[in-house]
């Protein structure tokens, strides 16, 4: 900062601006203030927290690292969450990136329709967690709800309770995180977009098929927004809320509790808000993992080069 | 770089310390005087502005907001901000702002969290006001006045008075010449369950995911308490105390009578509409019963009318009623020590108790107004099933019940969902009655003992 | 070749459409349930169509709670989604150039705190927030709702924008140079215009995460006035006592409204973007 500052006075105030490094931090600067301003000590406070015996109602009082030996010792429920969240991220996931391009890929297509087609495939996105989905879903997959009839319709006849059943309910919210794949088509959407159509004109003056065309055209390309889609889709797995939180809250049986519901219930229920800050952190070195682990991939399969 | 990180950290830690100094500090919170809301005024005039939180539905809501603005009229300077929640969202919400010394001037109180709010010294205690004459309690009986009271203090003062009902299917009952007695013991309950079952096909709903309720009804109608009296243990003194208790689930899953646990995964539990009292496609996914309280009446007959169906209330069965039923104060008025304006704050809540107008507005939605007086003047203006309700809490359960247990202690706030917990594994068939009671005994009395 | 094209085109049509309607079908349920009675919506659960229709939903949902109008809830939740998400766009554009076009001391640090700010789950903070702003006299306003938004403080639009101005040919970026345009210029005239379908896209995810967002409000907004709509919306079920579904299901389709509209008119820039006509050639 220093050398930067001696570095001002012998030149003009523009030139000094139009350095990399200068426009670098200025560009940047909302991000680095917001982030001083308003992230950081709400983040060491609660980080401060987890080492500590805290019930929100009365001051925090230090305990060292108990929290944290608490949850890797002493808490079965605590292994039983970070499973279910593991088996809900890693299937939904990918379910929702393949589901998401498959479906960008269908309405890319120019016709008359497509706006409406477009409306018609987001809409399930925009409701989003609010209260209504909760009955909404609740209702679909119920004994005497819409999923059973239309199985009926197809010859099953059964009113299985989908919700009810420890190996069953989970899947009805991963169904519901594939439902609500439009973020991500979106952002495909855009993306094959940005795609030169030249390529594509080249690629046809050379006889080559439309199958052949994604295959070396827009999937090598799309690789980036993939690799984006999934770095942001394996966070939000990871720290999924909403749809245990208003859906099932982790009925029956805990085995659609997510690990983030179990750390607000530990937070706000059971007033355990030490012990919940230190679930926090202890899945922020996890989702730091996983996410490290997926920027080490990155440069065998991602394109990385201009067009 | 390493500098500019090291002067990150150090304005950071500041700025941590400076906050959780504050939030240590305690009463010292810094008044949001931003836009919209004024901070309180001086209380000389008799001119302030209050914040009121509570939680419920559109019609409390408009009631509530009414005799708000009733009190402003009669009292121009006092405004109000009323704040309504969501039942989970108002915890939330409170627990948050009694984080920063935020918490509003008056708060609508639940007995499950009476206690833990009263031993962080969050509340008001109003004894000095009642000894002062600023808020008279003369009309309620002593044993509801004393629900409120924690150690030697009153910090909260009952707004509606409640007891255990058991709600019933009347119309599918008297169909079938089945009569439902009042104070039926468990034995007298589980045999009608089963006659009930083979005879229409709807099953029993027991007090699944009510948490504490029903659990302690049961304990209490053994003659004992749930939690020893500085919350440090159990009051039972051994397992086997919770095993009648686990039983009913065991038996009741076994023999085919008690609704089974899936139902109860595609429902709200606890949301009148969705209750299989009121709504389910076939016999053996509704209940011809469900443990509620009394004030909840009104709502559920409402819900109920959709269906055709009568709604009949009882006591909840236990094996000696007269041990285990009690008055229940239904919600509280309580004032919080972040309060600027205390004597304006429980002068609102004597207005509440003592006046007939007042309660003319809110017309005894929260349950039966706790002084004996206004009850008594405005009983005939209430709807039918607000009266109906009433009569059963003066005739039926004030005539044979004991005094409520005290305030759940803090300590006991994580074993809400343990009781839940377990139900729910008897109800599945992973746990037995014994296993679950051994359970219950091991892991709540190491929760209690902290 | 023709009737063959025709033939795909049906075929097309009829699946994306059937599929279509399996995906809105959970909507149409909520939008008809709206024009229930309100207390047969369950018991008629199985049907979608109400048998009969009527609009007393809408009537006392329009109502409100404690005499504000449910209209009035609406127009909080547009005033603070719209500026909220105003802040977010531009910030985070500004702030994904810089990551993207310039090398500066300490930028795979600023990076990595952006991506772990990410990783926190954002539940946690509430309490250390709520102490924060508090701090800072802002609770009880809306200032906690808008302010930091205008700080890139959400990393997922910054590395959304990141990643579209990566896409950009920096052949473009040395063209403008050579004709005398700083790194501001640069992004004024060069990379803003053509990241213009992401900033569309990153306005409507953060339209519609602002407008669901109640937790925010929840904690600071002090009078119910000034509840926004996601918020408002919950206090038609109360747990306990009587709810009312009906007109809950009836706001909720009326809530869905702005952020269709935003979406249908904006979606058109998303797909007929500049960027495919910009680089071409």
């Amino acid at each position: 900062m220093d050398k930067v500052k001696t570095a001002k006075r012998k030149q003009t105030i523009g030139q000094f601006l139009n350095r990399e490094s200068v426009a670098g931090i200025v560009c940047t600067s909302p991000f680095i203030i917001g982030f001083l301003v308003f992230m950081i000590v709400p983040m060491a406070l609660s980080l401060y927290y987890s080492l500590c015996n805290y019930n929100i109602l009365s001051p925090p009082t230090w305990t060292g690292l108990t929290n944290y030996i608490k949850a890797f010792t002493g808490d079965a429920r605590f292994y039983k969450t970070l499973g279910v969240t593991f088996f809900y991220a890693i299937i939904s996931v990918p379910l929702r990136l393949v589901f998401a391009l498959f479906v960008a890929m269908l309405l890319v297509r120019k016709s008359r329709m497509s706006a409406f087609y477009r409306a018609v495939y987001y809409l399930p996105s925009i409701i989003g967690g609010s209260v209504a989905v909760s009955i909404l879903w609740k209702r679909m997959f119920a004994m005497d709800g819409v999923f059973n009839s239309i199985l009926k319709v197809i010859g099953i006849d059964t009113n299985f309770a989908w919700l009810g059943n420890t190996s069953t309910a989970i899947w009805t919210l991963i169904i519901l995180s594939v439902w609500q794949f439009g973020s991500s088509m979106l952002i495909f959407l855009a993306s094959i977009k940005q795609i030169p159509g030249s390529l594509y004109e080249a690629a046809e003056v050379d006889g080559a098929k439309k199958p052949t065309q994604f295959w070396r055209i827009t999937l090598p390309l799309l690789t980036p927004t993939i690799f984006f889609n999934l770095v942001m889709q394996m966070i939000n797995g990871f720290l999924a809320f909403t749809q245990c939180y208003i859906i099932t809250q982790g009925k029956p049986m805990d085995s659609t509790l997510f690990y983030t519901v179990y750390m607000y219930q530990q937070s706000f229920e059971y007033y355990n808000t030490g012990y919940g800050a230190a679930l926090a952190w202890i899945m922020l070195a996890i989702v730091g993992l996983v996410t490290a682990v997926l920027f080490a991939t990155k440069k065998f399969w991602v394109y990385d080069g201009g067009l | 770089m390493k500098k500019v990180i090291s002067k990150i950290l150090a304005v950071a830690l500041a700025a941590m310390m400076a906050v959780s100094m504050t939030a240590c500090g305690g009463g010292s919170s810094t008044a949001a005087s931003t836009a919209g809301s004024t901070a309180a005024t001086s209380a000389a005039g008799g001119s302030a502005a209050l914040t009121f939180a509570w939680w419920g539905n559109q019609v409390r809501n408009e009631r509530t907001q009414a005799a708000l603005d009733l009190y402003t009229e009669q009292n121009p300077g006092i405004t109000f901000d009323g704040q309504f929640s969501e039942w989970a969202d108002y915890w939330t919400k409170l627990a948050t702002a009694s984080a920063a010394h935020n918490l509003p001037d008056l708060v609508q109180m639940d007995y499950k969290y009476l206690a833990q709010y009263v031993e962080n010294g969050l509340l008001l205690d109003l004894q000095p006001y009642v000894d002062n004459g600023t808020l008279d309690v003369s009309g309620i009986s002593e044993s509801i006045l004393d629900s409120g009271r924690i150690g030697d203090g009153l910090y909260a003062i009952c707004i509606g008075v409640n007891a255990p009902a058991m709600l019933y299917n009347k119309t599918l009952l008297d169909e079938y010449g089945i009569k439902v007695k009042d104070n039926m013991t468990m034995d007298e309950f589980i045999a009608l369950s089963k006659e009930v079952y083979e005879k229409t096909g709807y099953k029993t709903d027991a007090g699944y995911g009510g948490g504490e309720n029903f659990i302690d009804y049961t304990i209490r109608s053994q003659g004992q308490e749930l939690c020893n009296n500085d919350g440090t243990a159990f009051g039972v003194s051994s397992a086997e105390d919770f095993e009648p208790y686990f039983a009913i689930y065991e038996n009741g899953i076994k023999e085919g009578w008690m609704l089974g646990s899936e139902i109860y995964a595609e429902r709200t539990v606890g949301t009148v509409e969705q209750s299989p009292l009121v709504y389910g496609s076939s016999p053996d996914t509704m209940s011809w019963c469900y443990f509620a309280y009394s004030n909840q009446l009104s709502a559920y007959q409402a819900a109920a009318d959709a269906s055709n169906i009568t709604i009949g209330l009882s006591t909840w069965p236990a094996q000696n009623p007269q041990l285990a039923d009690y008055l229940k104060p239904g919600q509280f008025i309580s004032a919080t020590v972040d309060s600027k304006n205390p004597d304006e704050a429980v002068k609102l809540i004597d207005w509440w108790t003592n006046s007939l107008e007042c309660n003319q507005v809110l017309l005894a939605e929260r349950g039966i107004p706790a002084s004996a007086t206004v009850a008594e003047e405005l009983n005939p203006q209430l709807d039918e099933m607000t009266q109906k309700a009433s009569d059963f809490v003066n005739n039926v359960v004030a005539k044979n019940c004991s005094t409520i247990s005290p305030a759940a202690p803090e300590s006991s706030t994580p074993l809400l969902d343990m009781y839940d917990q377990l139900q729910e594994a008897v109800c599945y068939g992973q746990l037995s009655a014994k296993d679950a009671a051994a359970q219950l005994f091991e892991q709540g009395n190491a929760v209690l003992a902290g | 070749m023709k009737a063959k094209n025709r033939m795909h085109n049906i075929i097309y049509h009829v699946l994306v459409f059937l599929f279509g309607l399996v995906m809105i079908y959970p909507l149409l349920w909520m939008i008809f349930s709206s024009f229930k009675p309100t207390n047969t919506i369950f018991a008629t659960a199985a049907t979608l169509l109400p048998e009969n229709w009527t609009a007393a939903n809408y009537a006392t949902g329009w109502k409100g709670f404690a005499n504000v109008p449910f209209g009035r809830f609406f127009a909080n939740s547009l005033f603070i989604s719209t500026i909220a998400t105003i802040g977010t766009v531009f910030s985070s554009v500004l702030v994904a150039y810089g990551f993207s076009r310039c090398k500066f001391p300490g930028k795979k640090l600023l990076f990595s705190a952006m991506l772990i700010t990410m990783m926190l789950p954002a539940q946690v903070l509430m309490i250390p927030q709520y102490l924060w702003y508090n701090q800072l006299g802002w609770v009880g306003s809306y200032l906690p709702l808008i302010v930091p938004y205008f700080f890139a403080i959400q990393g997922f639009f910054v590395y959304l924008m990141n990643n579209f101005i990566d896409g950009i040919p920096r052949d473009l970026d040395e063209a403008a140079r050579i004709d005398g345009c700083s790194f501001y210029g640069i992004f004024a005239r060069v990379i803003l215009p053509l990241v213009v379908p992401a900033m569309i896209t990153a306005t409507i995810f953060s339209f519609i995460w602002r407008w669901d967002d109640f937790l925010g409000a929840l904690l600071y907004v002090k009078n119910s006035a000034q509840y926004p709509a996601c918020l408002a919306l919950k206090l038609f079920c109360d747990p306990g006592s009587s709810s009312d579904y009906g007109a809950m299901f009836a706001m909720a389709t009326l809530s869905i409204l702005p952020v269709v509209i935003i979406f249908i008119s904006l979606q058109k820039y998303l797909v007929d973007g500049i960027a495919t006509s910009g680089l071409k050639g």
